[in-house]
């Protein structure tokens, strides 16, 4: 280590210790996303939100006070197929007319065997509220942080895909969610 | 019933080859054309699917024919002028082109839709080319025109055989009837006299 980084680390250090009893609130900024895969007759298909928002606590060090608290549009979701993105928004599938935006909320964040963080919270969709966990990856950087989640979900749980469409022979119960959000402090 | 083919008629298996085809290509076509016209529903996805899972279907069995074809005997021509033979030929040539044509644009419309391609719901097939939306609709208008094209050669392929049957009296026909029996003992020699 060069003594001008070794300076600088010092610095680091303590401009950030007198906030490290505390979460840092993150804002989401450019460069974002938010998305899902499905699949359909056997073959998986990729979606993401256009519009949806976050407001992140997150410290590594102290998860204790950690929170997300996450809004989505339900009727930006695009997966690269019309009548695929034409249905999604009807009252068979999110009925976004209903149901504008999903909401997902931590209740607390836990470790797993394997030493990942795991997001325990609930998800609001379809006017449906069950729990669902997101396995969490933050990566601190210069500009803010790099948060990664995934986890998966029932669509059956929620309502999604009502009627005939409940088939999972033809659409999987099961979805992947996954967040890759730029993280700019508050 | 003979497994291969003899002198006087066709062997039970090139006859459930040439039945099972014939009912899957043609009750496909018509499934087809009557559930395009079907609002956009789960069924709908559901009935077209089945549609890919019959045509992928008459694909494999094409090519099972072929080699059956390439190893079985045949029983001789039945007595015709030789324009007729040529007709009859060139008939059965546009038939195994369809046969093969219609399955391939069908795979290749629904590869360049984008659509995924499951068999029967238990495995799923590559896409022949890229999603492409333009080239999705060429396939599309090709594939109903190649249904179209192949009702116009059935016509004459049906039209020739009706006419050895009723008109001519020989056996062609008979001899690819599912149970149908040789009228004679001997065949008749392939002659270019009428």
């Amino acid at each position: 280590m060069n003594p001008t980084i070794r300076r600088l680390s010092a610095l680091a250090l303590a401009l950030a210790l007198p906030f490290a009893a505390s979460a840092a609130d993150y804002k989401v900024g450019p460069g974002s996303t938010l998305g899902f895969s499905g699949k359909f007759q056997g073959q998986q298909f990729d979606g993401s939100f256009g519009k949806f928002d976050a407001a992140i606590s997150y410290d590594p060090a102290n998860l204790a006070t950690a929170k997300f608290d996450v809004t989505v549009d339900v009727a930006t979701a695009k997966t690269g197929d019309n009548d695929r993105d034409n249905a999604l928004p009807g009252s068979d599938f999110f009925d976004a007319a209903k149901y504008r935006q999903a909401h997902y909320v931590t209740t607390g964040f836990s470790k797993d065997a394997k030493g990942n963080v795991i997001a325990n919270g609930n998800l609001t969709l379809h006017g449906v509220t069950k729990p669902v966990q997101l396995k969490v990856v933050f990566n601190p950087n210069a500009g803010g942080a790099r948060l990664s989640v995934t986890g998966t979900l029932n669509r059956l749980d929620f309502g999604v895909g009502s009627g005939e469409y409940k088939d999972t022979s033809t659409i999987a119960n099961e979805v992947l969610v996954n967040g890759s959000l730029n993280l700019l402090p508050k | 019933m003979p497994l291969r083919s003899d002198a006087t008629r066709w062997s039970t298996i090139t006859k459930t080859f040439h039945w099972t085809m014939a009912l899957l290509i043609l009750g496909n076509g018509f499934f087809a054309l009557w559930m395009d016209g079907l609002k956009p529903s789960m069924e709908k996805i559901n009935m077209f699917a089945l549609h890919k899972s019959i045509g992928l279907t008459v694909l494999a069995l094409f090519f099972l024919r072929l080699v059956w074809r390439l190893a079985d005997r045949r029983p001789p021509e039945d007595a015709a002028p030789r324009w007729q033979r040529v007709a009859a030929q060139v008939v059965h040539g546009f038939l195994y082109l369809l046969i093969v044509a219609l399955p391939l644009t069908g795979w290749a419309f629904n590869s360049a839709h984008g659509y995924p391609l499951q068999y029967f719901k238990q495995f799923n097939l590559p896409a022949l080319v890229e999603k492409n939306d333009a080239l999705s609709s060429v396939f599309g208008e090709v594939h109903e025109y190649l249904f179209w094209f192949l009702i116009l050669v059935l016509v004459a392929h049906v039209g020739g055989a009706l006419k050895h049957h009723l008109i001519d009296r020989d056996d062609t026909l008979r001899r690819m009837l599912p149970f149908g029996r040789a009228k004679r003992a001997t065949p008749t020699l392939p002659g270019d006299t009428p």
